[in-house]
């Protein structure tokens, strides 16, 4: 769930097993469903111990620290679209957003006498304004950060930062996920600009629809907190997907390329939806081709693990993260996990079927039912993802470092750039062979 | 990225009428303005021009670049005009106009709701984004609000202007939102 730090898991992998760690208090253990179970206490963990704040504090040595504050992207898109690498923080909208200041609650308030109702509305409005999924999750204390709020390029105070976890459960019950889906054509192109942009642009907009869907709620005349609750706690809770050996949430409609924003806690009178089963926790026991075709090897071949009281299969975010200053060149978010995820296709019928089958079918028919599926996904996509992707006057069958103009009909004249690219061959820098002189583990 | 949900021009089925808040959402004006983002994206200010230009291609070319990157922002028309009060011997003015318009289910002239003014954030969305990137490509881009979009909408092929200088498309009538226009010295072919 939270990318916790190695200390904090220390403390709680040794503990003893318990089946219903919460049995004793007012929040009892929450059922995540099949892919994520919390077997312990959790420890509340700090977000500004997770991968991005260590790195902006220069905790995760010289070369991460220079690429996240010191580097601008060679791709104008990914200079308007990405955080840190624009030439002009004024072009990143993220950080106008973010940074904004706070609205206040309406003192006439919106009286709710029918919570089902206000789901489906509030549901309708994130939909409305442009949301791909969304859902509400039942608030849990182990879902929340400890200290103080955290938003990528912004800031989230309120008045409640000194309550505790459990103070925040039971005034704010709620927690409203909306996020949406990144570009599938696009996405193809993992470890490109173009794959970036599919990710970073969805990135942006879901950002700006969750700041109107915040604003909207206290224009309701409730609270809405920024910056408490962990994503993919929450993700699974309402059942917008189950946790994948990948890491990262796998819908039911988009699969893996999904967005885990800052969600929204909030006393709006809601209900809260179920987790899902869509067979994940099934796949991922056989599937393993996340696992074999990262290129830093970040993703587990083994059992589920517990950390930090949850049992889930544990990613080494730490490798994962250091390439990036390494191929900054050719792009700036991996992807590769989520590309190769059998799960990500497009969102139609055939997907629906495939989901629906492994739904239904029986636990102890899953084993075979995923074989099945994962032979039909390896012999018709492939087991990796090399094809090769041509989006405005990006192409990726341009070898990295390589300079072609491939738009069909340009005559226009590029210095440097008379090579011909032929083949449906895309090439995805670096090789996960290469890796290892860049990534020591 | 799904878009404003859709709906036939011929359909009468409101979608939302068994919802009891959805008026609220439409028509009641917000009571802190801070709560809204277009206040905000509008008046956020324009950064720097990229000090190096980019490789671009030929007008035409660029012409459809810039087209299919505000579809992929959320644009469901653009269209590129000519200014006709550029001068070639004044450096600051602009050649050519980019329009992009989104669906609008609701007038956001008369639906001051958060709801009634999602067209209004769709569109500043776009525009924001789209002229940082043609900044980012090293050009100048400015999004000028006083400009009569729809006019210059009209003029680029998008739709036609109705007697009150409403746009009305082929596809979905006046349930239709010009957003901003982009004003810039991108090389580009005018439409229309």
């Amino acid at each position: 769930m939270a990318l916790t730090s190695e200390q904090t898991a220390n403390q709680t992998n040794g503990r003893g097993v318990t089946q219903d760690a919460y049995a004793d208090t007012e929040f009892p253990t929450p059922y995540l469903g099949r892919s994520v179970r919390i077997v312990d206490k959790v420890v509340n963990v700090d977000m500004k111990q997770s991968p991005h704040p260590k790195n902006q504090r220069g905790e995760l040595g010289k070369p991460l620290f220079n690429w996240y504050h010191n580097t601008v992207s060679k791709d104008p898109l990914t200079r308007v679209s990405a955080p840190n690498h624009f030439a002009d923080r004024r072009h990143f909208l993220s950080t106008v957003i973010n940074q904004a200041a706070k609205g206040a609650i309406n003192p006439r308030r919106v009286e709710v006498s029918d919570p089902v109702a206000m789901t489906r509305h509030i549901k309708a409005v994130a939909h409305y304004m442009g949301a791909d999924v969304v859902a509400v999750a039942k608030a849990h204390p182990s879902f929340l950060y400890a200290g103080g709020r955290y938003v990528q390029d912004g800031s989230a105070q309120d008045a409640y930062e000194s309550n505790t976890p459990e103070d925040l459960t039971r005034r704010f019950p709620y927690i409203l996920v909306a996020t949406t889906a990144w570009d599938y054509d696009k996405l193809q192109a993992h470890r490109h600009f173009i794959g970036d942009a599919a990710y970073h642009v969805s990135q942006i907009k879901g950002n700006m629809i969750l700041k109107a869907l915040e604003g909207y709620i206290k224009e309701l005349g409730y609270t809405a907190l920024r910056g408490v609750a962990i994503p993919q706690a929450a993700g699974v809770a309402s059942g917008v997907g189950e946790l994948g050996r990948n890491g990262l949430l796998i819908n039911k409609h988009f699969g893996a390329r999904i967005h885990m924003p800052d969600p929204i806690m909030t006393d709006l009178p809601l209900v809260a939806d179920e987790p899902v089963d869509i067979g994940v926790d099934d796949f991922c026991k056989i599937c393993r081709k996340c696992a074999n075709t990262c290129p830093t090897n970040s993703i587990t071949f083994d059992d589920k693990v517990v950390q930090n009281g949850v049992e889930k299969y544990k990613i080494n975010w730490l490798t994962c993260y250091k390439l990036r200053p390494y191929v900054h060149d050719h792009w700036s978010s991996c992807l590769t996990c989520a590309t190769v995820c059998p799960y990500t296709k497009p969102n139609v019928w055939w997907r629906d079927l495939a989901v629906k089958a492994l739904h239904t079918c029986p636990y102890v028919a899953r084993p075979a039912l995923v074989h099945a599926l994962k032979w039909i996904d390896d012999r018709f996509w492939g087991v990796a993802r090399n094809h090769r992707v041509r989006w405005l006057d990006y192409d990726s069958g341009v070898k990295p470092g390589e300079h072609a103009c491939t738009v069909s009909g340009c005559t226009a004249s590029h210095a440097g750039q008379e090579q011909e690219v032929t083949g449906d061959f895309g090439f995805y820098a670096p090789l996960k062979e290469n890796t290892n002189r860049f990534v020591k583990r | 990225m799904s878009s404003v949900a859709r709906k036939w021009p011929w359909s009468k089925k409101n979608v939302h009428g068994d919802d009891p808040y959805w008026d609220f959402f439409i028509n009641t004006p917000p009571a802190d303005l801070t709560n809204t983002v277009t206040e905000l994206i509008r008046n956020a200010p324009a950064g720097n021009i990229f000090p190096t230009k980019a490789d671009i291609h030929t007008p035409e070319i660029t012409s459809q670049h810039v087209k299919e990157m505000a579809r992929y922002f959320g644009a469901e028309w653009t269209g590129i005009a000519k200014l006709e009060r550029h001068h070639t011997d004044q450096p600051d003015s602009y050649p050519f106009a980019v329009l992009c318009a989104v669906q609008a289910e609701y007038n956001p002239r008369v639906s001051p709701g958060i709801g009634g003014q999602v067209p209004v954030q769709n569109g500043l969305f776009i525009t924001f984004v789209l002229s940082a990137w043609i900044r980012e490509l090293g050009f100048r881009a400015h999004v000028e609000s006083p400009l009569e979009a729809e006019a210059l909408a009209a003029r680029a092929g998008i739709g036609r202007l109705e007697a009150e200088g409403r746009l009305v498309t082929l596809q979905f009538g006046d349930k239709v939102y010009v957003a901003d226009a982009i004003c810039t010295d991108l090389p580009l072919i005018a439409d229309g």
